[in-house]
């Protein structure tokens, strides 16, 4: 998921983009300070979307930080659990490149 | 005669495959003939996704090298070619794609169902077995010149 992740944000026009192949992963990427968004998928070997979210919010660097998570959950009570987690935003598996878009340009705009 | 089970849950499976394909393979699918009780095909690939919950059984997804590779390059925006490496985990994320959003619809339906994470299987002969099986059905989908399978198993509880 994270290549196909990768190529749509190619797609709607982001070139700056760092890969993480898990949660722990991402964490070291976000603690260098030079993340400025995170789209994470919910299902990740070794740390999940939710473990790693959680980890990501007690950190000074990354409290603020936008994050959109990428799910095929979609019941209420998991989107519940998710932004609980410090998720601001989720995109709902399948999804295309411009939903993907909109989501973090709202995020952005914030 | 297709159980009530089976009607309600059939339909939901051939929406989810159309609209995951639609979406992210941009590609349409063209369903045929529904196989009750069909023989998974021969295929060199096979995604796999299984529920538990209100229901019980899995779903898989079949294709060839040649069709699995043109999917993986459709997502990943590369060439067939280059795709090779990359196929199992382009089958196995589409697998969860199509479990995911059948698992919504069958919520729509009253279904309560919770999904594992996928397997992907490759190999030239290879057939998956369940137990307690209570029907197995085979959706075939014509992917331009390539063939593509769903297969919806349901258990016993």
């Amino acid at each position: 998921m994270r290549k196909i992740i990768a190529n749509t944000l190619k797609k709607i026009g982001c070139e700056d983009i760092v890969e993480a192949g898990n949660g722990a992963e991402g964490l070291q990427q976000v603690g260098t300070g030079a993340i400025d968004f995170v789209v994470t998928d919910w299902n990740m070997p070794v740390m999940n979307g939710l473990e790693f979210v959680r980890e990501l919010r007690g950190l000074q660097t990354s409290a603020t930080l936008p994050v959109l998570m990428v799910t095929t959950n979609a019941e209420s009570s998991d989107i519940a659990g998710a932004k609980e987690a410090g998720v601001n935003d989720y995109v709902v598996k399948p999804f295309t490149a411009e939903t993907l878009k909109e989501k973090m340009s709202a995020l952005l705009a914030r | 005669m297709a159980t009530a089970t089976e009607s309600t849950a059939v339909p939901r499976l051939i929406e989810s495959t159309l609209e995951v394909f639609e979406t992210m393979v941009f590609s349409t699918l063209v369903p045929g003939p529904v196989r009750a009780d069909a023989q998974p095909p021969a295929a060199s690939v096979m995604g796999a996704v299984r529920f538990l919950g209100s229901l019980s059984g899995a779903v898989s997804f079949y294709a060839s090298d040649d069709a699995g590779c043109r999917i993986a390059a459709q997502l990943l925006g590369i060439e067939p070619q280059e795709a090779g490496e990359q196929m199992a985990d382009a089958v196995g994320e589409i697998t969860n794609m199509i479990a995911g959003t059948f698992r919504g619809r069958m919520a729509q339906a009253g279904e309560t169902l919770m999904i594992t994470t996928p397997t992907v299987t490759r190999g030239s002969d290879f057939r998956a077995h369940y137990f307690n099986v209570t029907s197995r059905t085979l959706v075939p989908f014509a992917m331009g010149d390539h063939q593509v399978f769903v297969e919806l198993v349901l258990q016993a509880a």
